[in-house]
């Protein structure tokens, strides 16, 4: 699947999520033990079934000084730039260009990617149209008569699911290879494994990736509740006691590039990709295999890529989602894999929510964070393992990764898995 | 980088629905013949839209083309054409996932954006907004409130995904992306990355979209990115005419079976072309406009066909973005003009399929990749219709007045989308493939 002589790091990362806007303080957040999600003020929720969530708390004018931006761009938006530019200003990949002869740029760019995930959409921007459909009084010809009076000429253009990627192209002159992926909650991750692919491939000499969405909406809430997919209060994974997840919003972004040119350049290196797995269970839209074949598969394709035996990885950042039919068939996917020699599990949405599209890759930076740190945070809401998940190894403690190597899953909509093998 | 190291990965099976056929040879027929799709929106009360014409589908019969009812259920308009096209491509072939191999087949979709059905928001609008039509989050808690969990499966950003796997058995790498108007070059695009780093033995790649509906359209509308010839549908799509006005949105999806070339080989499968490379570019120059020099497509153009390992001497047909649009079609021929200068005006067929089946959007670039392979197949460049006037910057040789004969050895099909993402593809004539 790559070319194995030639490393692929990772020089920057930036993350905006309800547990802080940068990588230190969403770390400080897990350290802690003290989870972000809380009451939320997007709308009241007194009567509503779902009271919490966490927030992104930055206004969009913390997260975006353009603020001719302001108007014409979504509020999830907002989160993809800012994490994506944060990274960016981390690997000091553009300072670099910057300082290169003029002739040199162009050429420069053309060699950039940008892989976005977006979470594709949000039902709220369907809402402009309300106030139109209450004035046409039922009539769709009257709403078409009315309706450059009452939607903004830009409704189409502020709710594009690839705006991250267009102006994060152009405010950075990003021209390479890019592609924006709406794969709901593998989006993000998927970013990232099709980003190293890319420079694997020879397409591009370095990549953004990121990946941004903000599910946290009255519909969404409303459908997963339904659905029996939400809890009421911070998710517990892996727990007796888990009753589903809760949503969070942000981004979250990495920089890719080969490790050789990364070294000329002087740049800091976080960590290496390793390899990815990545497949679907075939199962529809919402439904889990009971055995956990995705899981499974998709960790054995990473393991493979990454040319790692299951013995070599030092800890596992799971989906963990707190549902109780993922987290269980995922454990059953692990333990497929690693039999009894599991490595310390982890898992982030109890401090952060569930980020959908976003989650894989904010998983991923603080997963390189916490091998940097050799430090594991512990899954903080948890009371009691489960225990139809037999002897698994989680913990509400901190501990410590048994290698520098790790395992990032990411289980979504579509049967998808997919699962990133990292280093630091 | 030298071809002849990449695996060859082979087209074996096309399954389209589009606004000209509701099958890959009813659509090539039309397309070949210059047939218009557009006419007066039928679907619903368009009279008060400035644009009152679309490319529909027309007489597609969701429940003949999906057998699988609860699938069905789930099934938006453009998830049916999606799964009707799938199911022509993999027939056309005549291969599909079996117990054995299901997870070395692998999928990647361009997917329409999320829009919501009229009658699903007016249904928000009668429970849960103020007298002036305000949202009131608290009137979704409604008792009587209809909220169904299958409407909201439906609008999942991989909502297709979920289905075609599911419908197929496709169990390995699957993807599905969303660069406006070039998801479906880029979905193939993936494709063909996928199947060469070994990820997957046989793939099933398309595009599906249908924003023909209120919302849908009341985007472009606000825009101002659609032909307002409400008088004139068949010939309001006029790509490169210096009288073009905008586009006729139009709806479909289109899917290719693509295969390792020996493995295809040794079933002894009908190959339509080798999908030979794939190029892929951000413009980083403005959300909606392209740039008027080029800049963007030309390197994606490039990127194509080195990664095809094709000459600019060996392209005999273009199938060209061409929505009809001032600024598209202009930067596409400055670019066309940038990489062809010596052949473009009297050499290479060009045509935009457009002028026929309206721009379907996320499916544009698969049901124009498909054209491509089709165009290849019977060595004919399918037509460019309502041509009439010259424009000076679009000096290209388009193919007029009727379907043109002769052999193309490779062909390029692009897409350049809102945003700026641009995707070019060449596809390879297979008796120009060495044994």
């Amino acid at each position: 699947m790559k070319n194995a002589s030639e490393k692929i790091v990772f020089t920057g990362s930036g993350i905006v999520c309800g547990a802080g806007a940068t990588v230190s303080d969403v770390w400080n957040v897990l350290e802690s033990g003290e989870t972000a999600i809380g009451p939320y003020s997007k709308w009241d929720g007194e009567n509503w079934p779902v009271k919490v969530a966490a927030e992104v708390k930055e206004s969009n004018r913390d997260l975006v000084s353009d603020r001719k931006l302001h108007k014409t761009i979504s509020r999830t938006d907002m989160f993809g730039i800012y994490a994506a530019e944060q990274a960016i200003a981390d690997s000091a990949v553009l300072a670099y260009r910057d300082g290169l002869p003029e002739e040199e740029q162009d050429g420069f760019n053309d060699r950039t990617g940008l892989i976005v995930g977006s979470g594709g959409g949000n039902y709220t921007s369907n809402y402009d149209y309300l106030p139109l459909i209450t004035e046409a009084k039922e009539s769709l010809h009257a709403f078409g008569k009315e309706l450059s009076n009452q939607v903004t000429p830009m409704w189409l253009l502020k709710n594009l699911p690839n705006n991250v990627l267009c102006h994060v192209g152009i405010r950075g002159q990003l021209k390479g290879t890019n592609a924006c992926i709406t794969n709901q909650c593998a989006s993000g991750i998927m970013a990232v494994a099709e980003s190293a692919s890319a420079i694997w491939n020879g397409e591009a000499d370095r990549i953004v990736a990121a990946g941004h969405d903000a599910p946290f909406e009255p519909e969404m809430v409303y459908y997963y509740h339904k659905l029996g997919l939400m809890s009421s209060r911070a998710p517990k994974p892996f727990d007796r006691e888990r009753s589903g997840t809760v949503f969070g919003e942000g981004a979250a972004s990495v920089v890719l590039e080969r490790e050789e040119e990364a070294k000329e350049r002087g740049a800091g290196i976080i960590g290496e990709f390793l390899g990815f797995g990545c497949c679907s269970e075939a199962t529809g839209i919402l439904d889990l295999r009971p055995d956990g074949d995705g899981v499974q598969r998709a960790i054995e394709q990473a393991l493979n890529d990454a040319e790692l035996s299951p013995s070599e990885i030092g800890m596992i950042c799971a989906h963990g989602n707190g549902t109780p039919a993922s987290d269980l068939t995922e454990a059953i996917g692990i333990r497929e894999v690693f039999g009894e020699a599991i490595p310390p599990v982890t898992g982030f949405k109890w401090a952060y929510g569930h980020l959908i599209g976003a989650s894989g890759i904010a998983d991923l930076v603080m997963t390189l964070e916490a091998l940097k740190r050799q430090m594991l945070p512990g899954i903080a809401t948890l009371g009691e393992v489960d225990p139809v998940l037999g002897d698994f190894p989680v913990s509400n403690g901190v501990s410590q990764p048994k290698s520098r190597n790790a395992l990032v899953i990411c289980r979504g909509f579509g049967g998808m898995n997919v699962v990133l093998a990292v280093r630091v | 980088m030298a071809s002849k190291e990449k695996r060859r990965i082979a087209v074996t099976g096309i399954g389209m629905v589009t606004p000209v056929g509701n099958t890959t040879e009813e659509t090539w027929d039309a397309l070949r013949a210059g047939k218009s799709g557009a006419d007066q929106i039928a679907s619903f009360d368009a009279s008060g839209f400035s644009t009152m014409i679309g490319a529909e589908v027309k007489g597609f019969d969701r429940e003949a083309a999906v057998p699988d009812k609860k699938l069905l259920k789930f099934a938006s308009r453009s998830h049916a054409f999606a799964l009707a096209a799938a199911a022509e491509a993999l027939a056309d072939a005549g291969i599909a996932p079996t117990e054995e191999d299901s997870h070395r087949w692998g999928l990647t979709v361009g997917a329409g954006m999320m829009s919501v059905a009229y009658d699903d928001l007016k249904v928000i609008h009668d429970y849960a907004t103020d007298e002036n039509g305000y949202f009131d989050a608290d009137g979704i808690l409604n008792p009587d409130f209809p909220g169904n969990p299958v409407n909201f499966c439906r609008w999942q950003s991989n909502a297709g995904l979920g289905l075609l796997t599911k419908q197929f058995g496709i169990r390995g790498y699957a993807t599905s992306v969303h660069t406006a108007c070039a998801s479906g070059g880029q979905a193939i695009g993936s494709a063909l990355k996928a199947m060469r780093r070994g990820q997957c033995d046989r793939m099933l790649a398309g595009g599906f979209d249908s924003m023909l509906n209120p919302i849908g359209i009341s985007g472009f509308c606000l825009l101002g990115a659609l032909s307002t010839d409400n008088d004139n549908p068949a010939g309001a799509s006029r790509p490169f005419d210096k009288t073009r006005n905008g586009f006729v949105l139009g709806e479909g999806a289109g899917f290719l079976v693509l295969e390792d070339w020996d493995k295809a080989r040794e079933r002894g499968a009908n190959i339509y072309a080798e999908l030979a490379g794939d190029g892929n570019s951000l413009s980083c120059y403005r959300i909606t406009d392209s740039p008027p020099d080029g800049n963007g497509p030309i390197q994606a153009i490039h990127q194509a066909l080195g990664d095809a390992g094709v000459s600019v001497e060996e392209i005999d047909y273009i199938n060209a973005h061409g929505t009809s649009t001032q600024m598209n079609d202009r930067s596409e021929c400055a670019a066309m003009k940038a990489v062809f200068p010596d052949r473009i005006h009297d050499e290479i067929r060009v045509s935009s399929t457009k002028s026929s089946m309206g721009h379907l959007i996320a499916a544009a670039g698969a049901v124009e990749a498909a054209v491509c392979c089709l165009a290849i197949r019977d060595s004919m460049a399918p037509i460019n219709a309502n041509y009439g006037e010259p424009d000076p910057d679009c000096d290209v040789n388009l193919v007029v007045g009727e379907a043109k004969p002769g052999r193309i050895r490779a062909a390029l099909s692009n897409s350049l989308g809102f945003g700026g993402s641009n995707s070019s593809l060449v596809f390879r004539n297979p008796e120009e493939v060495p044994a």
